[in-house]
C-alpha cells in the first residue's frame, strides 16, 4: 500500500468550491466533479444568458455570485470564458472567484486557447458541436423575450413579417437576418468522452450532410475543466480573482485580468 | 404620376417598388438627381435613423428602408456620376480576418450607403491586404472594420497597423464595430471611430469627415 494514502493530511484536504457554470458544460463537468478531490457545488446557468445583452448577462452571473453564502467556499468557480465580454465586470465580494483564461467554450473543448485559435483560423466557418451545443442550444422561456435578437425584432416568424412588411421584403428579411451561419461551411463535432453513445456525433454529421456542409470530429481535451475542479490554477491558464476585484478584458493574449473593483462593482 | 414627396414615405416605410416607380418617373420628367438625393431619400433614410435610435423602427425596418434607398439609387447613382457629383466619402467595409458574421456589417453599409456614402464592400473574412488595397486602390477615405467575436476583434489593431505600414494611414479614418467592440478598445488601438449601432455610424463618418 503506498505510504500515507490513507492517512488524512494536508494533501488530502478537500477544498470546499462552488462552480457556477453554464449549462453547455453540463456533461463535462459533472463528470469530472464526480472525480475531484474536492468537494464541489454545482449550479447551472442557462445557455439563452450568451443571447442577452453582455451586460445583462453579467448581471445575471453577479446574481448569482452574490447569492453564495460569505465563509461557504474557498473560491467560486466560473463555468464560463470571456463569453464577448459577458463577464466583464464581474466582482468578487468576499470569496475569490477562478475562471479560465479563454475567449468562449470552444477553448474549454479544445483544451486550450492556443489549439481553439490554430483550429479557428485553419478552418473558417466552422460551427462546432458538442453533446451541450446539442441538446441546450436554445434560449427559451423569459430569457427569450430578453435576448438581443428579439430586442432588435430579429426573431419573428416569416409569417409576422409577411403579415408586417409584405411577401417581397419578408423573403428579402428572412434571408438577411434569419441564418446567422449562412457563412458557415462545417461542422465540427468534439467528442469530450462524456457522451452515452454516437447519438450526438451522428446529429451533428446529419446536420452539415442537411447543409450540404463538410463534417470533422476532434477528440476534446477535459483538462481544462479537471484542473478547474480540481483546484489547479496555474496562471497561465487560470484567472484568479481575489475578493474586491473585478474580471476585465485585456484583449490580448492573456485574455483577461483582474483590478480593484472600485466603486464600480 | 406620382408625387415626388412620396418618395420619402416610400423609402421610410420600405417600399422598394414604389421608391424605384417615383425615382423612375421623376428622373423621366427631367428632375434634377441631385436634388433628388440631398430633398427626398437622404433625409429619409436620416429619419429611419432617427427613428431606430429611438426605438421606434428596428432591424427590420431599417433593413427595408435601406433597401428600398438602394433601388432608388441604383436609378439615380450612373446620372450622379456622369454630373461628376462627389459622393460623401468613399467606404471601404468588410469583416475582419476569421470573422463570417455580417448582419452587423450589412447594417452599416446601407446604412452609410442611404447616407450618401459610396461603398466598397469586401464582405467577410478580409484580411490586412486586402483592406490595405481596396483603399489604396478605391481612394477610401473612411474604411470600417466589423468583429462580432472576441477571437477576431484582436485582428483590428493588426490592419490598423498594416494601413499605417503601406503609408495610408492619413488617407483614411478608421471606425470600428461589432459586439465586442466598445469605445475604449476604439481608442487603444488607435481608431478614429467608434459606434455601437449602425445609425450611429452615418454620424460618425460623417463627423470624421466634416460632412453633412
Amino acid at each position: 500500500m503506498p505510504a500515507g494514502r490513507l492517512r488524512a493530511g494536508p494533501q488530502d484536504a478537500a477544498l470546499r468550491l462552488k462552480l457556477i457554470s453554464c449549462e453547455i458544460f453540463h456533461r463535462e463537468m459533472c463528470a469530472v466533479v464526480a472525480r475531484s478531490p474536492n468537494q464541489v457545488d454545482l449550479e447551472f446557468m442557462p445557455k439563452g444568458l450568451h443571447d442577452i445583452p453582455a451586460a445583462d448577462m453579467r448581471g445575471n452571473l453577479q446574481a448569482a455570485v452574490d447569492r453564495t453564502p460569505a465563509g461557504a467556499y474557498e473560491a467560486i468557480l466560473l463555468g464560463y470564458a470571456l463569453c464577448n465580454n459577458g463577464l466583464h465586470g464581474l466582482t468578487a465580494r468576499t470569496t475569490p472567484l477562478v475562471l479560465p483564461r479563454a475567449h468562449d467554450c470552444i477553448s474549454m473543448f479544445l483544451g486550450s486557447k492556443e489549439r481553439y485559435r490554430e483550429y479557428f483560423f485553419a478552418n473558417p466557418g466552422v460551427y462546432f458541436k458538442t453533446t451541450g451545443w446539442i441538446e441546450r442550444d436554445k434560449a427559451n422561456g423569459e430569457l427569450r423575450q430578453l435576448t438581443i435578437q428579439h430586442q432588435a425584432g430579429m426573431d419573428r416568424s416569416y409569417q409576422d413579417l409577411v403579415d408586417q412588411y409584405g411577401e417581397e421584403n419578408a423573403r428579402f428579411l428572412y434571408e438577411q437576418l434569419y441564418d446567422m451561419t449562412r457563412h458557415y461551411k462545417q461542422i465540427t463535432f468534439i467528442e469530450m468522452g462524456v457522451e452515452p453513445d454516437d447519438r450526438f456525433e451522428r446529429q451533428s454529421r446529419e446536420l452539415a450532410a442537411e447543409r450540404g456542409w463538410t463534417f470533422d470530429k476532434q477528440i476534446g481535451d477535459m483538462g481544462l475543466f479537471q484542473r478547474l475542479v480540481n483546484g489547479d490554477w496555474n496562471a497561465k491558464e487560470y484567472l484568479v480573482v481575489p475578493p474586491g476585484h473585478r474580471v476585465v478584458a485585456t484583449q490580448d493574449e492573456t485574455i483577461v485580468r483582474s483590478e480593484p473593483a472600485g466603486d464600480a462593482g | 404620376m406620382s408625387n415626388i414627396t412620396e418618395l420619402y414615405d416610400a423609402i421610410l416605410t420600405g417600399n422598394h417598388k414604389k421608391a424605384v416607380e417615383i425615382t423612375d418617373t421623376a428622373l423621366k420628367g427631367g428632375q434634377d438627381p441631385k436634388e433628388l438625393v440631398d430633398k427626398y431619400m437622404i433625409p429619409a433614410m436620416d429619419e429611419v435613423g432617427r427613428r431606430f435610435e429611438a426605438n421606434e423602427y428596428f432591424v427590420p425596418e431599417l433593413l427595408i428602408a435601406a433597401r428600398a434607398m438602394k433601388g432608388a439609387l441604383n436609378l439615380v447613382r450612373p446620372l450622379l456620376l456622369a454630373q461628376k457629383v462627389a459622393p460623401a466619402g468613399r467606404v471601404v467595409i468588410g469583416t475582419v480576418k476569421g470573422d463570417l458574421h455580417d448582419i452587423g456589417k450589412n447594417l452599416v453599409a446601407a446604412m452609410l450607403e442611404g447616407g450618401g456614402f459610396e461603398i466598397i464592400d469586401l464582405g467577410v473574412d478580409v484580411s490586412a491586404e486586402k483592406f490595405v488595397a481596396a483603399i489604396k486602390e478605391k481612394g477610401a477615405n473612411v474604411v470600417c472594420l466589423s468583429a462580432l467575436l472576441t477571437t477576431t476583434m484582436p485582428g483590428m489593431k493588426d490592419i490598423i497597423k498594416a494601413i499605417e505600414t503601406a503609408g495610408a494611414r492619413k488617407q483614411v479614418k478608421v471606425m470600428v464595430g461589432g459586439a465586442p467592440v466598445t469605445k475604449q478598445y476604439a481608442d487603444q488601438i488607435g481608431a478614429d471611430g467608434f459606434s455601437d449601432n449602425a445609425s450611429g455610424a452615418v454620424t460618425e463618418a460623417r463627423r470624421l469627415l466634416g460632412v453633412g
